[in-house]
């Protein structure tokens, strides 16, 4: 049955995630580019909100909130900011691979991560090539005891403080997704320097080579751990950092329809223009598109473990990148030439939502269109 | 050969060298001129390389920019996208700026005896002051005033973008004489630099790209200039006069329009360039469908950057046979800069993450390239200047 409704959860979590954008998060935005990381007292409110360490009580954290709590939570957080936004849900992603699919062991050491506002983990996923969770070229092998990952790992965050890093990649044996936790300093893991990217600085990005030996009590969940289980929750996390997109390309719709309304030219507000508003009004609809199919797919995602949701995610997640791209775009080309300079926000916007689309793009999904 | 986009041999020989140059000894300097905001140092030393005249104004006797037979603005195209390709940081360290040649449009021969003929003689920086805060495509909407006051001209008010402002010897600033008179009473003025009540506000904004462009914030306060400042006004002689030249200002920003969207094309041609021999290097890693889908990206942009160039082509041929057309340099600056945006992003999503990386000069470049479809009217703009060449003055 349709019941377009959220649950009280996801109305509430909204809500505050809403608040803290509103309040912490989009007032820190340019300390945080500058700076390249999350200032400190950011960080700490943010983390006791509870809203970016989904880490189950047992283990010190507040609960896991639901998948939908967590889109809403995503997209509201980069209403903000994406880089702030970005940064705190990253973090975030690996408490949720390990609370989701590690062993005991894996998981009591999530206490860490909920209980000190200093850590910083990261999932290395992406690879570039248009390349899905399924596809992915880091093998992760066992042999005997031990386990052998190589590859390399591109758009990862905190590259060269992820404590633990948790990468993901296949089995070569198998073709299932496998994922491992390594530490903070494991032997084989390289840090490509990166000198700084188009937005996102908080971030820290990079790119992560691997050559890895580690025992098989680092492969997440062990041995035996469930391949479907662990493909859908990554998937998952591609979703919600397509929702931080959709949260930035709204507040950019809405702060250059507000520009838009004051701004005269010709004798009246430029908003009366269509070739102004139109472009605008474009993104909401998209916006909305992107929003409902966001959550229509990660409910997909969720009812069905272990199917095969690549297409629908795939769709999904390069459609939200791309109206993310376009609104942020328009934002500054409503706001002209005060849109280009720094007195505002919507150019950090711009550089942001093409950072976040670059991480997860293939060209299967979203040919070049020639279209002026 | 007649209807034929085919440049002759020797403008095509003359851009090819100036495009190797730029990117050989100008690119590298790319990442140091927008991190420092500014022009490398020894930016005049770099210009010395060059294997071509470029029209240089602080070397005149260097040469200027050859003639060719496919026209002066043509090879304005030609020559503004292959500078371009290099870097942005190149062209603005030619020229002066663009102040004299609005003296040059809208001076008496005096005026241009004593303000533009010196610039093209001994070389020189002068800027043009238009837009201000509270406008930027409504050009009607000046604010700025310059009210008579015995044997002055005494100008108020603020001027932003003024690229160059803040080190030009002359600013040519557009201000309303009576705010009655609506865009009649809008002239233009010379301003020496140094003049009392001529302020620096901000020499250079803070800026997403071209960063290396000097765009100052202007204030002018109680600031007093001679009457014969005024361009296109003979205070001896009325009769003499010129007219007020609004028009012409924005006749002669029309007409650098494709310029403009030359610039756009050099950049995004630079992208697919970088990006090429990245990715076929990078084939393996792709599926044998991805490969083909980014080989048909890299053939569909460049096919639309070649449609750029044709409108381009289109526009200034207009100006050089003497019957310019302002909706067909609108659509060149309509089409390209636009589309430049999308090529450079796609060369950067076809990357992944390395191609946001400050590693190469794709992010600079889509910061860079914003600009275009902003400035010397947005791209909203040339959409209703081209629409009323279709339902006059209905389009809006």
């Amino acid at each position: 049955m349709i019941d377009l409704e959220p649950d009280e959860e996801q109305v509430e979590i909204a809500a505050l995630a809403r608040s803290i954008a509103d309040e912490l998060v989009a007032p820190s935005a340019r300390d945080a580019e500058y700076a390249a990381a999350v200032p400190d007292d950011v960080w700490l409110k943010v983390f006791e909100t509870g809203l970016v360490m989904p880490v189950a009580e047992e283990h010190g954290g507040g609960g896991v909130p639901g998948p939908l709590a967590l889109l809403a939570i995503a997209e509201n957080l980069g209403h903000g900011d994406p880089g702030i936004a970005s940064a705190a849900l990253w973090h975030a992603h690996a408490a949720l691979l390990v609370g989701a699919h590690g062993t005991a062991e894996q998981r009591s050491a999530l206490t860490r991560l909920a209980t000190d506002p200093g850590a910083r983990s990261a999932v290395a996923l992406y690879e570039g090539f248009g390349r899905g969770p399924a596809e992915l070229a880091t093998s992760v092998a066992v042999e005997g005891d031990q386990v052998r990952v190589r590859g390399r790992k591109v758009g990862v965050p905190f590259a060269a403080s992820a404590d633990p890093l948790v990468v993901v990649g296949t089995d070569p044996a198998t073709g299932a997704v496998r994922a491992v936790v390594l530490p903070h300093g494991t032997a084989g893991v390289t840090v490509v320097a990166n000198p700084g990217s188009l937005a996102l600085d908080a971030t820290q990005l990079g790119a992560v080579d691997l050559d890895v030996t580690v025992p098989v009590s680092a492969l997440l969940g062990g041995p035996d751990a469930d391949p479907a289980g662990l493909l859908a929750t990554v998937q998952r996390l591609r979703l919600l950092t397509a929702s931080t997109a959709v949260g930035t390309a709204l507040r950019a719709v809405e702060y250059a329809g507000q520009y838009a309304t004051g701004r005269i030219a010709f004798g009246r507000p430029i908003a009366s223009y269509q070739g102004v508003s139109f472009p605008l009004a474009e993104a909401m609809m998209r916006i909305e598109a992107a929003r409902a199919e966001l959550v229509d797919v990660t409910n997909a995602v969720v009812a069905d473990p272990g199917g095969d949701h690549g297409t629908a995610v795939g769709q999904a997640v390069s459609y939200a990148l791309a109206v993310a791209v376009q609104a942020t775009r328009d934002g500054v080309q409503t706001l002209g030439g005060h849109g280009f300079i720094k007195d505002h926000p919507v150019e950090l916007w711009y550089r942001s939502a093409a950072t976040l689309s670059a991480l997860d793009f293939d060209p299967l999904r979203d040919p070049f269109q020639a279209r002026l | 050969m007649s209807y034929s986009f085919t440049l002759s041999r020797p403008l095509q020989d003359y851009a090819r060298t100036l495009r190797e140059w730029s990117t050989t000894e100008c690119r590298p300097y790319a990442r140091q001129a927008d991190e420092q905001k500014g022009r490398p140092e020894n930016w005049r030393e770099i210009l010395d390389t060059a294997p071509i005249p470029l029209g240089r104004a602080d070397k005149p006797e260097l040469g200027q920019v050859p003639t060719f037979e496919d026209g002066d603005w043509i090879t304005k195209l030609a020559f503004y996208e292959a500078i371009n390709y290099g870097d942005v940081w190149v062209h603005p360290t030619l020229g002066g700026g663009i102040g004299d040649l609005v003296v040059k449009a809208l001076g008496t021969p005096k005026q241009v005896a004593e303000w533009y003929d010196p610039i093209q003689q001994r070389g020189g920086a002068t800027a043009f002051a238009l837009t201000e805060p509270g406008f930027g495509s409504d050009t009607s909407m000046v604010a700025t005033t310059a009210v008579r006051d015995n044997d002055s001209w005494v100008v108020n008010g603020s001027k932003m973008y003024c690229t160059g402002g803040a080190f030009a010897e002359y600013v040519v600033v557009f201000a309303t004489v009576d705010k009655e008179l609506g865009a009649r009473g809008i002239n233009a003025f010379v301003v020496p630099r140094g003049t009392p009540g001529f302020n620096v506000v901000k020499e250079n904004e803070d800026k997403l790209g071209i960063r290396s462009w000097t765009t100052s914030l202007l204030e002018f306060d109680d600031c007093a200039i001679p009457l014969e400042n005024r361009l296109g006004w003979d205070v001896d002689h009325p009769e003499n006069s010129v007219g007020n030249g609004y028009g012409g200002a924005l006749g002669a920003l029309a007409f650098n329009r494709p310029n403009m969207a030359a610039l756009a094309i050099g950049l995004a041609q630079a992208s697919i360039d970088v990006v090429t021999p990245i990715l076929k290097g990078q084939q393996a890693g792709f599926t044998p469908q991805r490969w083909s889908a980014v080989e048909r990206d890299l053939e569909a942009m460049n096919a639309t950057l070649e449609r750029g160039r044709r409108i381009n082509y289109l526009a200034q041929v207009t100006v050089d046979r003497g019957r310019p057309s302002r909706s067909l340099a609108a659509a060149a600056k309509g089409f390209a800069p636009e589309t430049a945006e999308r090529v450079i992003r796609r060369c950067i999503e076809l990357l992944g993450p390395e191609g946001v990386s400050k590693e190469l000069l794709l992010e600079k470049w889509y910061r860079d390239s914003k600009i275009m479809d902003i400035f010397e009217g947005s791209g909203q703009v040339q959409r209703i200047i081209v629409g009323r060449t279709l339902v006059g003055g209905l389009a809006g």
